[in-house]
């Protein structure tokens, strides 16, 4: 693997080489503390250093609406919606993030494989670069170390005086290839940063746990002081759950049939016409949702869906914690199950 | 895990067939039958117990079990309740309107591995819709089957849905049925109570009996209860279980039992493969 020194002072040019590519999205500053994925117009505008972005990039591949149809209702005809392949390069992406992609490539193309999903992923270009976790991002307890750079074809490494640039595939290696600012000298990288915040159980311990915790406490406690607003649905990497809904325009003779994302908090999600809710209550949703990035699907593949991204507790409306539930549900079982003695402490920080 | 997903054949999943509503009758105040002729009279060729995804631009998609048997060629059958916006649409089309259909989708019963066995048909309120598609193919290749026992429950005689193959149910001599309603009316003068009680003076051939279990999903535990005390083995029970579906090819995630999506592993499932699968039943 072919490293290069990309130094401070050429991050645009190498930005506006991307360019030149295809299309580039990054993240840019939004709002006074947050981040957001757009397509890149001025490389002096990307910013690659950040904690997180507030949706990840899979709003590229299941965009939160989408059109699958346009109908007439007169005719009783549809058109088909039109998906273009086309060559994208995401710049700035945390490894974390890229292990959501391939994870919604799994549930996208395993059973029936979806020609939406699967169009609008193809020919995507992922150039991964180093962050520093914050008090939410806890990845390297679901098995994502820092620097652990599956799903990438180029990562960016920060050091001293800008990036050390690892080509890791040929897509990413003949990217590099035409660019001539790097810098003949290899910087030393930056101090090594460690992880804040972690599980109890390292996610391969977790099916143990997860397989007592039915009926923990724990879904009962969250849910007095969870909303069911559905936020940490929208801003998990690894939901792909989607509403199916006609809009008709003003004339009421045509309209599109739309997907939109969906959440399995909301009341709404698991009900039927007649008034059947097949999980009522907040307790039953937040289980529900705890298990499939956990347990549901991590049965078959043997990977947890969560990616420890720390989003569903940074912007929790109500302040609930993943990593509170997990190491609860943890404690509980030890507690139970192992005859071990609950730590005293209910507080994450009081664990590390 | 990485997938190569380039590898995939990509399948255009959701977009309707549009077909034509060939006949409609009433059944009840909120029951309407409907027949369904695909493009060139083709045949759906579903299995019992399948549903598809009908679609109805303006009103969305909503699945719907066909209550018609794949014996019957040509045109299909739906029998639906009015109860939500889809449905309340539906009921306002009459002969000659379009409709869209995704499907069949998700498995249905496994008629083969009933052959040679008699089948107790369990059937509560419109759980007798996908049933009936049960029934016909049972009674279109009858020699194939032993017994055919229907137990019908309704929550009153108004409420009973295809009167004219219940007379014929009736009176025939190759089908023992038993209909019950929760509450009679002063004409009615069949059983009255809960279906339950249709269960235990039937006399089976327990190890050669296929119970296939359809109802709202209060009456499962009940009938499995009833079932139990009359021993009739785990084995050979099948019900069918209803959640929302918004694709109906396991994409969506509204039908989600614990690892299961309903509309691909179900809506049929044996009863072992959910019996401890917790939010099933």
């Amino acid at each position: 693997m072919e490293k290069y020194q990309l130094n401070t002072n050429k991050i645009e040019s190498f930005i506006t080489h991307l360019k030149n590519k295809g299309k580039v999205f990054a993240p840019h500053k939004s709002g006074k503390n947050s981040f957001k994925f757009n397509e890149v117009e001025n490389p002096d505008s990307v910013v690659l250093d950040y904690n997180r972005t507030l949706n990840s990039i899979k709003k590229y591949f299941l965009p939160p609406r989408e059109v699958l149809l346009s109908f007439s209702k007169k005719e009783y005809s549809f058109e088909k919606s039109t998906i273009e392949v086309e060559k994208k390069i995401f710049l700035g992406v945390h490894n974390y993030d890229v292990k959501g992609v391939l994870r919604l490539d799994y549930n996208f193309s395993q059973g029936n494989p979806e020609d939406n999903y699967l169009k609008r992923r193809a020919d995507s270009i992922f150039i991964g670069v180093s962050y520093e976790p914050d008090e939410y991002h806890f990845s390297q307890s679901v098995g994502i170390p820092l620097h652990d750079t599956e799903g990438f074809d180029i990562y960016l490494e920060k050091n001293d005086s800008g990036y050390t640039i690892s080509a890791i595939t040929e897509n990413g290696q003949s990217i590099v290839d035409g660019f001539d600012g790097f810098s003949e000298e290899q910087a030393a990288p930056s101090n090594h940063v460690q992880f804040k915040n972690r599980l109890k159980y390292n996610y391969n311990r977790l099916p143990e746990v997860f397989e007592h915790s039915w009926n923990a406490s724990v879904w009962e406690e969250v849910s007095k002081r969870c909303v069911g607003c559905g936020t940490c649905n929208l801003v998990c990497p690894t939901c792909y759950c989607f509403d199916v809904e006609d809009n008709m325009d003003l004339s009421l003779l045509q309209g599109t049939r739309e997907r939109n994302w969906d959440g399995c908090m909301l009341n709404s999600f698991a009900a039927v016409a007649g008034g059947e809710n097949f999980r009522e209550t907040l307790a039953e949703r937040q289980r529900h949702r705890v298990y499939r990035k956990f347990k549901y699907i991590t049965d078959i593949t043997g990977e947890p869906w969560c990616i420890g991204c720390g989003r569903c507790t940074a912007y929790c409306t109500a302040g609930i914690s993943i990593v509170e539930i997990v190491n609860d549900l943890c404690d509980e079982y030890e507690a139970k199950y192992l005859n071990r003695p609950v730590e005293q402490s209910g507080l994450n920080a009081a664990r590390l | 895990m990485s997938i190569a997903i380039q590898n995939f054949e990509a399948q255009e999943l959701y977009y309707p067939e549009i077909a034509e509503i060939s006949a409609v009758k009433r059944f009840t105040a909120k029951e309407k039958w409907f027949e369904i002729t695909l493009p060139g009279g083709r045949s759906l060729g579903h299995q019992p117990g399948q549903f598809v995804q009908v679609s109805l631009f303006g009103a969305g998609e909503a699945p719907i079990s066909v209550t018609s048997s794949p014996t019957k060629k040509g045109a299909f059958e739906l029998c639906v309740r009015e109860v939500g916006m889809l449905t309340n649409v539906l009921h306002s089309l009459e002969t000659g309107s379009k409709i869209g259909i995704r499907g069949p989708f998700g498995r249905g019963f496994d008629v083969e591995s009933f052959k040679g066995k008699d089948i107790l048909i369990i059937g509560g309120g419109i759980g007798i819709v996908p049933l009936r598609s049960l029934i016909n193919y049972v009674i279109d290749n009858r020699k194939d089957f032993g017994r055919l026992i229907i137990a019908y429950g309704a929550k009153s005689p108004d409420e009973l849905l295809y009167p004219e193959e219940l007379v014929q149910w009736e009176n025939s001599k190759e089908i023992e049925y038993h209909v019950t309603v929760d509450q009679g009316t002063p004409e009615w003068k069949g059983n009255t109570g809960v279906i339950t009680t249709l269960i235990p003076p039937l006399d089976l051939d327990l190890e050669n009996t296929i119970a296939a279990v359809v109802g709202p999903p209060i009456m499962y535990k009940f009938v499995l209860m009833s079932l139990k005390t009359k021993r009739v083995p785990d084995e050979n029970i099948y019900m069918s279980l209803e959640r929302r579906m918004k694709c109906g090819v396991g994409k969506c995630g509204h039908c989600q039992i614990n690892h299961s999506y309903v509309c691909q592993e179900g809506p049929v499932y044996h009863y072992p493969e959910i019996k401890n699968l917790q939010e099933a039943i």
